[in-house]
């Protein structure tokens, strides 16, 4: 029993001294040469500072849908297509044919803007947008449209004319729309 | 004859310590938990109680988000959470042993005029050794990213990859008005606005070398290609061929960029100097190809084509130029991410009626959907180490950006609400 205790004793007693050993082997120093210093970089975002609400030209989100679209030709009707689509349907092939008229008797220069519906992927809708407006840049030169007079841009899904996301919005929303130049 | 005892019973004592040291591998976060307690940080002098909050609340949620660490109840702490002692022989180690855990964080502050110094520490409670020590020395307001350095370099001595919370998110909001570029912290905080375009801007992804943008815009009405400088806000447009010039991508040393160039005609993916120079062609075929991502070696690039009829996912090999295809399922799969670790390909496919994150080898092995709540999930994005994917939110009418572990779980809001925050880009590290 007592040969136990003595040994509980001489155990803690080591134990101690070995702690303490360990502590003097470990200075301060050591330990705060591991401490690296990080200086916090002081340079400045080059933010832009907020406008007011009120300048001029600065709309509603759905304002910038018609600010970015600008001024429509009220004789040019737009066309619409199907749902990850670029080909013509009959019935934009026939508005597409008025438009031809009245392109050739007009002799503008005009934008065609193709557009998407806000499902699939912006990339994607970028794309298929452009293939849209040259699918009827095309088709408006086959029928005698001088190409020179076309040019075309996509907005992909960016500018829906219809803010909603029912299946009617989205079949407004896929479409072709022209914009006069100068 | 007791002091040989005493010796062997202090080394049978010491041998199963050492050998629980708290280093542990981790390559996935969920597969183990390291019991970690953070302590309030403390001042060493006189200071402020904001500043010390704010370390809390930072650290607090960037620990756990990696969820690596299964951080003890403050409730329990004992004396020693109350001590300033910063070196090990000051820490009463006993202490957190009997709370079961396996690493302290313990620090303080100091407040000197509008200067700011911390000091923060790790320590292994089981071997009793510093495990990664730093001051920091900022002014005040630097607290969070101070925070956020401290969480990346506790990531980096508990697992040997460093965390991502000191970069940086890129993304696009309408907050203005119009769709413009804004920065902001990996949680959400402090965002600020980059351009002021008031035009449409797109798509934007950092530099990995430079802190740098790229992003397209409609400022001169066409979609061109732009970059700009984030601290001096330099500005210019990199690429502005007629069509689309979109989804800049910087290869992971910043030598070249991958872009969507249509030349008015028909979109495919080229290579471009950063000069914008165009290096190389990559894909050649009259269907639409989109979307470029690099693998981190920089010898592939995935994207999108519907060349087989729906929007999938390919791969191009840059020096052979041939051309594979990746994903079969499904009818629509878009926005492929490389994962900078490799192992992954993240990517949108639509399920039922809305699009969810899959995440699928490059070898095509694998395929797993990552995201089953409602709304559309779109642009996801990895984070610099691979831990982390960031991706907008399409639910009820709001758009939002949201981040989650690549397992899925831990998934949180970091957009303020009420606003239109999409196509986040994550910054490589930052410091």
């Amino acid at each position: 029993m007592q040969f136990k205790a003595v040994l509980k004793l001489t155990v803690l007693l080591a134990l101690a001294s070995l702690l303490s050993v360990g502590c003097a082997k470990n200075p301060k120093a050591d330990e705060a040469s591991q401490v690296a210093q990080t200086e916090m970089q002081q340079e400045k975002i080059a933010e832009v500072s907020e406008q007011a609400v009120s300048e001029q030209g600065s709309m509603s989100e759905g304002g910038m849908a018609h600010d970015s679209m600008g001024k429509m030709i009220s004789s040019l009707t737009r066309v619409n297509f199907e749902y990850d689509q670029y080909v013509l349907t009959a019935d934009a092939r026939e508005t597409l044919k008025k438009n031809a008229s009245y392109l050739k008797a007009k002799g503008v220069r005009v934008q065609i803007e193709g557009h998407c519906d806000e499902r699939g992927s912006d990339e994607y809708n970028l794309a298929l947008g452009e293939n849209r407006a040259l699918t009827v840049k095309k088709f408006l030169v086959s029928l005698g449209v001088p190409a020179e007079r076309l040019s075309i841009i996509s907005y992909g899904e960016e500018v829906p004319l219809v803010m909603s996301n029912t299946e009617e919005a989205w079949s407004q929303n896929r479409r072709a729309e022209f914009k006069e130049l100068n | 004859m007791s002091k040989i005892l005493s010796f062997l019973l202090l080394f049978a004592l010491f041998l199963p310590l050492s050998a629980q040291a708290v280093r542990i591998e981790i390559s996935a976060p969920g597969e183990q938990t390291i019991p970690l307690a953070l302590t309030r940080f403390l001042p060493m002098g006189k200071a402020t109680a904001d500043s010390a909050s704010e370390i809390d609340a930072v650290l607090n949620a960037d620990l756990d988000l990696s969820g690596l660490f299964e951080l003890a109840d403050r409730a329990a702490f004992l004396s020693d959470a109350e001590k300033l002692g910063l070196h090990s022989t000051q820490v009463d180690f006993a202490q957190w042993r009997l709370l079961g855990v396996d690493a302290v964080v313990k620090g303080g502050y100091r407040i000197d005029g509008e200067n700011l110094t911390i000091e923060a520490r790790l320590y292994d409670v089981v071997t009793r050794q510093l495990l990664t020590g730093r001051r920091y020395v900022g002014r005040i307001g630097d607290e969070r990213r101070i925070a956020h350095s401290f969480a990346d370099q506790i990531m980096l001595a508990l697992t040997g990859k460093k965390g991502p919370f000191n970069s940086r998110l890129a993304y696009i909001s309408t907050r203005s008005g119009h769709k413009e570029l804004y920065l902001m912290e990996v949680d959400g905080h402090n965002p600020v606005r980059l351009t002021d375009h008031r035009s449409i801007v797109l798509d934007p992804d950092f530099s990995p070398v430079r802190k740098e943008v790229v992003y397209t815009s409609y400022k001169k009405s066409n979609p061109d290609l732009y970059r700009k400088e984030i601290y001096t806000g330099s500005e210019a447009r990199l690429s502005q061929r007629p069509g689309l010039n979109t989804g800049g991508r910087y290869r992971a040393d910043g030598g070249e960029l991958a872009v969507t160039l249509s030349k008015g005609n028909n979109s495919d993916i080229y290579l471009l100097g950063t000069d914008g120079s165009i290096h190389k062609r990559l894909t050649t075929h009259w269907g639409i190809d989109v979307a470029p991502s690099w693998s981190p070696e920089g010898d592939k690039i995935a994207f999108v084509s519907d060349r087989r009829g729906n929007p999938h996912i390919f791969i191009v090999d840059i020096d052979s130029l041939k051309v594979e295809r990746l994903t079969f399922e499904g009818r629509y799969s878009a926005t492929p991410a490389w994962s900078p670790t490799g192992e992954w390909i993240a990517f949108t496919r639509r399920t039922e009626g809305q699009f969810d994150i899959f995440l699928i080898r490059p070898d095509g092995t694998g395929e797993h959907r990552l995201t089953f709540a409602p709304g559309t999930k779109e642009h996801p994005r990895f984070s610099p180490d691979g831990r982390f994917l960031v991706y907008s939110l399409d639910f009820e009418r709001e758009k939002s950006i949201h981040v989650m572990r690549i397992d899925g779980t831990g998934d949180r809001r970091l957009s303020a609400p009420g606003g239109n925050d999409t196509h986040p880009a994550w910054s490589g590290y930052w410091q």
